[in-house]
């Protein structure tokens, strides 16, 4: 009798929810990429009489442009709807790409083809190894996220330099080469792996168990352990899925610009990030989607590619971005209460 | 009456216009040329665009500046694009990598777009001679930067009287520019026998760092006199580290670059001679030189452009202040 | 004296987290289709008692006897594949996911796209959730089972649970404070759910602070204070006066 009592005010008797806000709030996403394209159509039409979209040039561009945060950000979203983050991602994409450049370096006279399996697998094997330090730090020793990514950032960082040797690593290897910048079918490589990936990541987490329980865990940790599922494990393949991604994407640097380099991923954090939430990703955990993150990135890059484009002053630019992520969180926060989503306080 | 001149003037004023305005119409094609720096935030590059955009005016020609706010290939690569895209008739560019440039430019190349690069290069900086995979660009135009090293190390000399013990102060090896700057100042201070370059100290572009090394450096050097900070950074930390050991005038600090703050370090006494490199020439060399590639000019494949010493004593002479980078 | 083992028997169960002694020799018997309440003042050890049943924590003294076997649970996975479902005071419902989820959480049966890749099986899940809430006699909109069960009233989000509790088939149900967030005529309606299960042969835990609910639900009573048992009484005998002496000691 003594116990604070919650009331949870019964959301279905409030029939006040406009249905069209709350169609709003969730497809916002969608219309405003849509809207964007009719502002840099009509923009490049009536100003320079050439179409912005329908434009090979730009739309491989473009695709190119979005893949590596789009890369960062497919691994980001399940830790992000886990209620997690992963802060490091950047430098693993460097670690990864500089680990590529390094092996082929050295096996490419010996055999170009054997030398790109080589840096492949090396590559990607040694991005995993950040990602398992993550999920342990996380869930077994029960660091923050934010902490033990941000310090796994500057370890993948200092690693990543140290293996270069401070300076960009350039591998000669036309392997490498038509991997990076050949086309199947008209579409550039590095594409077509990264629409692969989403797949199966769009299928990994909207099919299965595992993703299934990706969301339980965001949604209530405690529920989750309550219900036998193995959050710890579970938290700790979130981390390796999020560095693994991030080694993809190094490993698509290094093919794309003959050379890998620690930096490579080091501007793409905040955009990957940015993509999850615009997506329709709560930072708080237990929602998001592939699909919303793949319209997140390409809303980022249809931005800064655009403004370039029409020949904005560059200083607008960060301007836009900016506002893109402040109204996309706030759209998060009113999606709750437009959709009656009620977070639990703390 | 009055009334009526007026407005006839007018109407002839305004018949002028638009009859002039047909005319630039009329006239050939105006030449679009896109200057992309290494990155927008710099002072360093806001003045090159300052120069590159004096240029364009006197020439009519059209120019675009975009660039994005890290210097890092994966910013500046999707603005390339997107500049390509536009299809200039030249592109101007400080690449941000050697490497990794080449494969982005080429696009443009291929597309028919002459590609010249400013303050930095791709390949080995050295084009149209045949060799290397980066060879396509026409011109590179910069800073000569062991002549820049020169002439810090002959400024510093003559500062500390030709004798005493200096070192560089840098970021890290394997970058082309303050490695040059690094060569070019060893070079000099050969021809000063009594002067002794200690080991070189690299910070990693961290000023904090270039200041604790300026004291352990005087730790075991107690007759230090003197220190070439080969970029801001590391000039700006060592000019800390011999304020912190209270020893300022007595070891002299060599900037290399500019921008706003070092003048005011240098009129506080915390920076004793700062090189100024010439970004608005560069720009201005840069767009004059795309625009007689499109004239159908032939043009050097390299330009170096100057520098200017700047010190207590001239700092404040307008000649010398026009050198200042401004954003 | 009763021929067979009890469903459940608690022999000497004590528990201590640092120096707090939360639980010191506690022992009862618990039969199917019998409703045992636990009462207690705040830190009596309630939930201590039952997550030690459920598998969440480890007795440190003592022994428990389910269906005439001692068991000992690593995880409160075993206990649910054992028949013994918990209903926790904060519920354990993921807000974010509908009810299907919910009732399967953890347990989500699978099937496979073409034959091959492995995946949730959301339509069986849809279904069952459908049934066992219908057997349960709770209304849901159809509509509100495919939303997050967070957009459902508290009354439905207890049903949700408890369905989860009973499409499991548990022998031994558990629930803690299940009424404690509810408005009355939610609270009557978690009580006729009980009375369904008992008749059902199920065996219940109930805790609840509310002596009104207590005296409306359970075949016997059992008081903690401080850790210890201090009483067992059968409904029939017992007051409110007398469990709330027992209570608070004195
Ligand atoms: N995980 C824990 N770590 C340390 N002490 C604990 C833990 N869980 C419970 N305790 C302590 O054990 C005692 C019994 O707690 P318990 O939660 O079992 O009480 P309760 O009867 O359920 O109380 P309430 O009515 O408030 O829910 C309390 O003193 C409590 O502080
Ligand atoms: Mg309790």
């Amino acid at each position: 009798m003594a116990q604070i009592r919650t009331t949870l005010a019964p959301h279905e008797q409030e029939a006040a929810r406009h249905p069209f806000l709350v169609f709003l709030a969730v497809a916002w996403p969608w219309f405003f990429l849509f809207l964007l394209l009719v502002f840099f159509e009509s923009w490049a039409r009536l100003a320079y009489g050439v179409s912005f979209v329908f434009n090979g040039f730009n739309a491989q561009s473009i695709a190119l442009f979005a893949a590596a945060p789009l890369l960062l950000g497919l691994g980001q979203t399940f830790v992000i709807i886990a209620g997690g983050i992963d802060l490091s991602v950047g430098f693993v994409m460097g670690l990864a790409a500089v680990v590529m450049a390094r092996v082929m370096q050295s096996l490419t006279p010996i055999d170009p083809g054997l030398a790109l399996a080589a840096g492949i697998l090396v590559a990607f094997l040694v991005s995993l190894v950040p990602g398992w330090i993550n999920g342990t730090l996380v869930s077994r020793l029960r660091v923050p996220a934010f902490i033990g990514t941000l310090g796994m950032y500057g370890v993948a960082r200092g690693t990543g330099f140290l293996a270069a040797g401070g300076t960009t690593v350039p591998v000669n290897n036309p392997w490498l080469f038509e991997m990076g910048n050949g086309k199947l079918l008209g579409v550039p490589i590095p594409v077509v792996i990264t629409v692969a990936v989403v797949i199966a990541m769009h299928y990994l987490l909207s099919q299965t168990r595992f993703g299934q329980h990706t969301y339980a865990i965001g949604g209530n940790r405690a529920a989750a352990l309550r219900s036998g599922i193995n959050v710890r494990r579970h938290t700790l393949l979130l981390y390796m899925i999020s560095a693994g991604c991030a080694g993809i994407a190094g490993i698509l640097y290094t093919a794309r610009f003959s050379a890998g380099a620690a930096q490579a991923g080091e501007p793409l954090l905040l955009d990957s990030i940015a993509a999850v939430v615009i997506g329709g990703a709560s930072l708080f955990g237990g929602s998001g989607t592939i699909i919303g993150t793949v319209i997140g990135a390409l809303i980022i890059a249809i931005i800064q590619y655009g403004l370039v484009f029409i020949d904005v002053e560059p200083f607008w630019q960060f301007v836009a971005v900016g506002i893109v992520i402040i109204v996309s969180v706030l759209i998060d926060q009113s999606r709750e209460r437009l959709t009656g989503e009620v977070k639990d306080e703390g | 009456m009055k009334r009526l001149s007026v407005v006839i003037a007018g109407a002839v004023a305004l018949a002028t216009l638009v009859g002039s305005a047909s005319t630039t119409v009329a006239q050939e094609k105006k030449f679009t040329i896109a200057l992309i720096p290494g990155l927008t935030t710099d002072a360093f590059y806001i003045t090159m665009r300052k120069g590159a955009q004096l240029a364009a005016d006197a020439l009519g020609v059209e120019l675009l500046f975009q660039g994005g706010p890290e210097f890092n290939p994966t910013v500046q690569v999707p603005v390339l694009q997107a500049v390509i895209a536009r299809a200039p008739d030249a592109i101007l560019i400080a690449p941000t990598d050697k490497q990794q440039l080449i494969a982005p430019l080429q696009v443009a190349h291929e597309k028919g777009i002459p590609v010249i690069t400013v303050d930095t290069f791709i390949d080995d900086g050295r084009y149209q001679d045949g060799e290397g995979p980066g060879d396509f660009p026409l011109s590179y135009i910069a800073s000569d930067n062991v002549l820049g090293g020169r002439m810090a190390a002959r400024a510093l000399a003559k500062a500390i009287g030709g004798k005493g013990k200096v070192y560089v102060s840098n970021v890290k090896p394997g970058i082309s520019t303050t490695d040059q700057r690094e060569e070019g100042f060893k070079l000099e201070m050969a021809n000063y026998p009594e002067i002794e370059v200690l080991e070189t100290q690299f910070n990693d572009d961290d000023a904090n760092k270039a200041a604790a090394q300026l004291q352990a450096v005087y730790a075991r050097n107690p007759d230090l006199k003197g220190v070439f900070g080969a970029n801001l950074f590391s000039a700006i930390g060592a000019a800390d580290g011999v304020k912190a050991l209270g020893k300022s005038g007595e070891i002299k600090v060599v900037a290399f670059d500019a921008p706003q703050r070092i003048v005011d370090d240098i009129k506080s006494g915390l920076i004793d001679m700062a090189i100024a490199q010439h970004p608005a020439e560069i720009g201005y060399y840069g767009v004059v030189t795309a625009y007689a590639v499109l004239v159908g000019q032939s043009v050097p494949v390299q330009i170096g452009t100057g520098f200017t010493v700047m010190d207590a004593s001239n700092i404040d002479d307008p000649e010398i202040r026009k050198f200042v980078y401004s954003d | 004296m009763k021929a067979e083992a009890p469903l459940l028997r608690c022999r000497g169960i004590g528990k201590r987290f640092g120096g707090v002694r939360a639980l010191e020799d506690v022992s009862f018997d618990l039969d199917g289709g019998e409703v045992l309440a636990l009462a207690g003042d705040n830190g009596a050890g309630k939930s201590t008692l039952i997550k030690i049943i459920s598998g969440v924590y480890h007795p440190d003294e003592g022994e428990i006897l389910f269906d005439g076997e001692r068991i000992a649970f690593d995880n409160p996975r075993a206990a649910r594949d054992a028949g013994i479902e918990t209903i926790y005071q904060d519920l354990a419902l993921a807000d974010n996911l509908d009810v299907g989820a919910n009732v399967f959480l953890g347990r989500e049966p699978a099937t496979r796209l073409l034959g091959l890749l492995p995946r949730v099986d959301r339509r069986r899940m849809r279904e069952a959730a459908h049934e066992v809430l219908e057997t349960l006699e709770i209304d849901i909109p159809p509509s509100k089972l495919t939303e997050p069960v967070r957009n459902l009233s508290g009354g439905q989000r207890q049903a949700v649970a408890i369905g989860r509790a009973i499409f499991w088939k548990a022998r031994l149900l558990i629930m803690d404070e299940p009424t404690a967030a509810l408005g009355v005529p939610e609270q009557r309606k978690v009580r006729e759910l009980v009375h369904r299960l008992r008749g059902q042969g199920v065996a219940v835990i109930y805790i609840s602070h509310n002596l009104q609910d207590i005296m409306a639900v359970a075949d016997r009573i059992l008081v903690l204070r401080r850790g210890r048992k201090v009483g067992e009484l059968a409904r029939a005998e017992a007051t409110g006066d007398e469990i709330v002496r027992l209570m608070v000691g004195g």
